[in-house]
């Protein structure tokens, strides 16, 4: 695997401390993962411009040569435990993983510069006590790789219900049963930052990273200009009578605005829990990190196109906008 | 203008620990409304951010030597009888203003008012500077206060979701070229591209950093901001959003159980990891239970975590330095 490019070493970094100690009370998993990182990957936009982006390989298939974005789910059962191994070589600098709304004990929390940034091999090892909706991100000079790419899909489902046909898939225990289901991160990209090296900003200096001009806008890695209308990986094709699960992540960092098409959206759960009473809702305000669970029972055949407005912090004015599209058949 | 300097961070850790858990006033129950009276004295000064740079400020300060930003907070029950002493000792126009409240009207460079209300509506409310808005806000002329519900110690509202400790989190983002513009006497001629980012007025220090754990420094220490508490302890935490940016505050080892969206009770109460800090003085009251971080495995009951911002720009100042921003912590005892 290559590096990341022409900048400095962990040495000439600051306030970063690598490390990768044994993880406390560590017990045989239920299920474990395998993280490797890459720093080579691209992502092509549909006006053919090619931006460069961060990730975690899944060192489980095919050695990790794959560098898929965004990166590669962890899915797990409510109550299993589980290892998540990061291995960062030499020439990846440092990284952690973040499982974000999942809380652990601090050693597993992933959070770089004030507990350690993994070089080596690290396993986080943790027990989802909750089902829902979660993703998971690199916490290290967190501004810069959580923008380069550095996330993916968490799903904790809920332990399966003996009552129900084998096969069902619920949202939580208890919670509403889906066919059909979609993972909507949404995310701004700020191309500008995409040439800066890992340790961006780290000793001081003006990197521009209180400044995200973003000019790219993102659906689950897909350009949300055109491609994500039809790319398979984040459009929805159902047929009626089917139920939809829609897990929307507001992965960047500008608030944003969803709306739904024409349909409606019972938001069954966000955050990872479920809420006390299920709300009706035609477009959904979000900001950074926020998840919603959103139900869909479409009544009508039809074609729907959903627009997510990635809005100014300042203004609330509409920096950009990336759509997506739910065929009801 | 540096004796000035550390006169400001000399007092910014007092009302630090004045305020900490308290606020202005014992935060006891007490049988019969009281009559609270303070004064605040609009100053101003230089306060050094993270990497070095000296900003110009305004401020409600407790001394008219000192500048304390955000003000201090003040915690009053419901049926007090408050009466604000505001001392402009600048020569600018300067307001005393709580929406729906209060309203001082300008009072002259040089001159003092005395407000005075009666506190009705429990919940949290934002004092801030109207005049030649939002610019004097955004320089720091603003602060929280609390109006407890009569005879209530434990409570956001009558009926409420219970509480053992209180805490504010006022926020705010610095453009420097805004600050520096109006030092001068000028409104602003650019956007607004804040390079600093506070909680409680101060900026996040990470271990190794120069301040690192000084209370008078680093926000992670300032007894103001950081949680503290065992399993149990549950603590009330008012949010407000004193930048014109809007935000998204993230707590990790807890979700925190949300009670208000500015000013409104919301109807059911969400957990939520994440929460909404809408620009222009948006509020949020939530309670974060201190529960033993529920994905833990093997379970644990202590340790430290942090809150932080989730627009990650706001993690940074000058725009490097990344953990010098909006951060506290949360420390499991
Ligand atoms: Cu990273
Ligand atoms: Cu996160």
């Amino acid at each position: 695997m290559s590096s990341g490019g022409m900048c400095g070493g962990v040495a000439n970094a600051c306030y970063v401390y690598p490390g990768a100690p044994a993880t406390p009370g560590i017990v045989t998993p239920d299920i474990s993962f395998s993280r490797g990182i890459y720093m080579d990957g691209s992502i092509t936009m549909d006006d053919g411009k090619v931006i460069t982006i961060w990730g975690f390989t899944d060192l489980a298939v095919n050695n990790g040569m794959a560098r898929p974005f965004p990166s590669p789910t962890i899915r797990v059962t409510e109550g299993q435990i589980v290892h998540t191994s990061l291995a960062v070589p030499g020439d990846m600098w440092v990284h952690t993983i973040h499982h974000h709304g999942i809380e652990p004990a601090w050693q597993n929390d992933g959070v770089g510069h004030i507990s350690w940034d993994v070089q080596g091999t690290y396993i986080y090892q943790w027990r989802p006590q909750h089902a829902g909706t979660y993703f998971y991100h690199c916490h290290t000079n967190t501004v810069l790789h959580a923008e380069m790419g550095m996330y993916g899909a968490l799903i904790v489902d809920p332990v399966p219900d003996p009552n129900d046909p084998p096969g069902t898939k619920r949202v939580f225990a208890g919670g509403p049963a889906y066919d059909v289901e979609a993972v909507w991160a949404c995310d701004e990209i700020a191309s500008s930052w995409h040439t800066l090296c890992w340790d961006a900003g780290t000793c001081g200096g003006d990197a521009g990273l209180n400044r995200l001009e973003a000019d790219y806008f993102i659906i689950t890695g897909v350009d949300g200009a055109k491609s994500a209308l039809t790319d398979p990986r984040v459009a929805v094709n159902m047929s009626l009578g089917q139920t939809l699960l829609v897990r929307y992540i507001a992965a960047g960092y500008y608030p944003q605005r969803i709306t739904f098409g024409g349909l409606t959206a019972t938001v069954v759960a966000s955050d990872g829990r479920p809420l006390p009473n299920p709300v009706s809702m035609t477009s959904i305000h979000a900001v950074a990190a926020e998840r919603y669970d959103c139900i869909f029972t479409p009544t009508a055949t039809g074609v729907y196109d959903v627009t997510v407005e990635f809005l100014d912090w300042v203004t609330g004015n509409t920096l950009g906008t990336a759509r997506t599209r739910i065929t009801v058949s | 203008m540096e004796r000035r300097k550390f006169l400001k961070i000399g007092s910014a850790g007092i009302a630090g620990a004045l305020v900490a858990g308290s606020g202005l006033i014992t935060w006891s129950k007490r049988a019969h409304a009281a009559t609270i009276n303070k004064t605040f004295y609009i100053t101003d000064g230089t306060l050094v951010q993270p990497d070095g740079v000296g900003v110009y400020f305004r401020g409600f300060s407790d001394a008219a030597n000192g500048l304390n930003v955000p003000g201090a907070a003040l915690i009053v029950q419901q049926g007090d009888t408050v009466n604000i002493t505001v001392v402009n000792t600048l020569s600018t126009t300067h307001s005393f203003v709580i929406d729906g409240v209060v309203d001082s009207g300008p009072i002259a460079g040089g001159t003092q008012a005395v407000v005075s209300f009666s506190a009705e509506t429990p919940g949290t409310y934002a004092y801030y500077d109207s005049q030649n808005p939002p610019y004097n806000r955004l320089l720091g002329l603003h602060g929280g206060l609390a109006v407890m519900p009569s005879g209530s110690t434990n409570t956001l509202y009558a009926g409420s979701p219970t509480f053992v400790k209180q805490y504010f989190w006022v926020f705010n983002d610095i453009d420097p070229v805004w600050h520096n513009a109006l030092a001068g006497g000028a409104n602003p001629t650019t956007p607004f591209f804040p390079r600093y980012f506070t909680i409680n007025g101060l900026s996040s220090r990470p271990p190794g950093a120069p301040g690192n754990g000084d209370p008078s420094v680093d926000a992670n220490a300032d007894p103001r901001s950081l949680l503290v508490g065992s399993i149990g302890d549950r603590s009330l935490v008012r949010m407000i959003n004193m930048s014109l940016c809007t935000h998204s505050m993230h707590v990790h080892a807890n979700h925190m159980e949300w009670l208000t969206l500015n000013g409104a009770i919301r109807s059911d109460i969400w957990k939520k990891d994440i929460l909404p800090l809408y620009g222009n003085m948006g509020r949020v009251d939530a309670i974060y239970p201190f529960e033993a971080p529920p994905d833990a495995y093997p379970p644990v009951t202590t340790g430290n975590y942090p809150m932080h911002l989730h627009d990650e720009m706001t993690q940074t100042a000058g725009g490097g330095l990344y953990l010098f921003g909006t951060m506290t912590e949360i420390h499991f005892v």
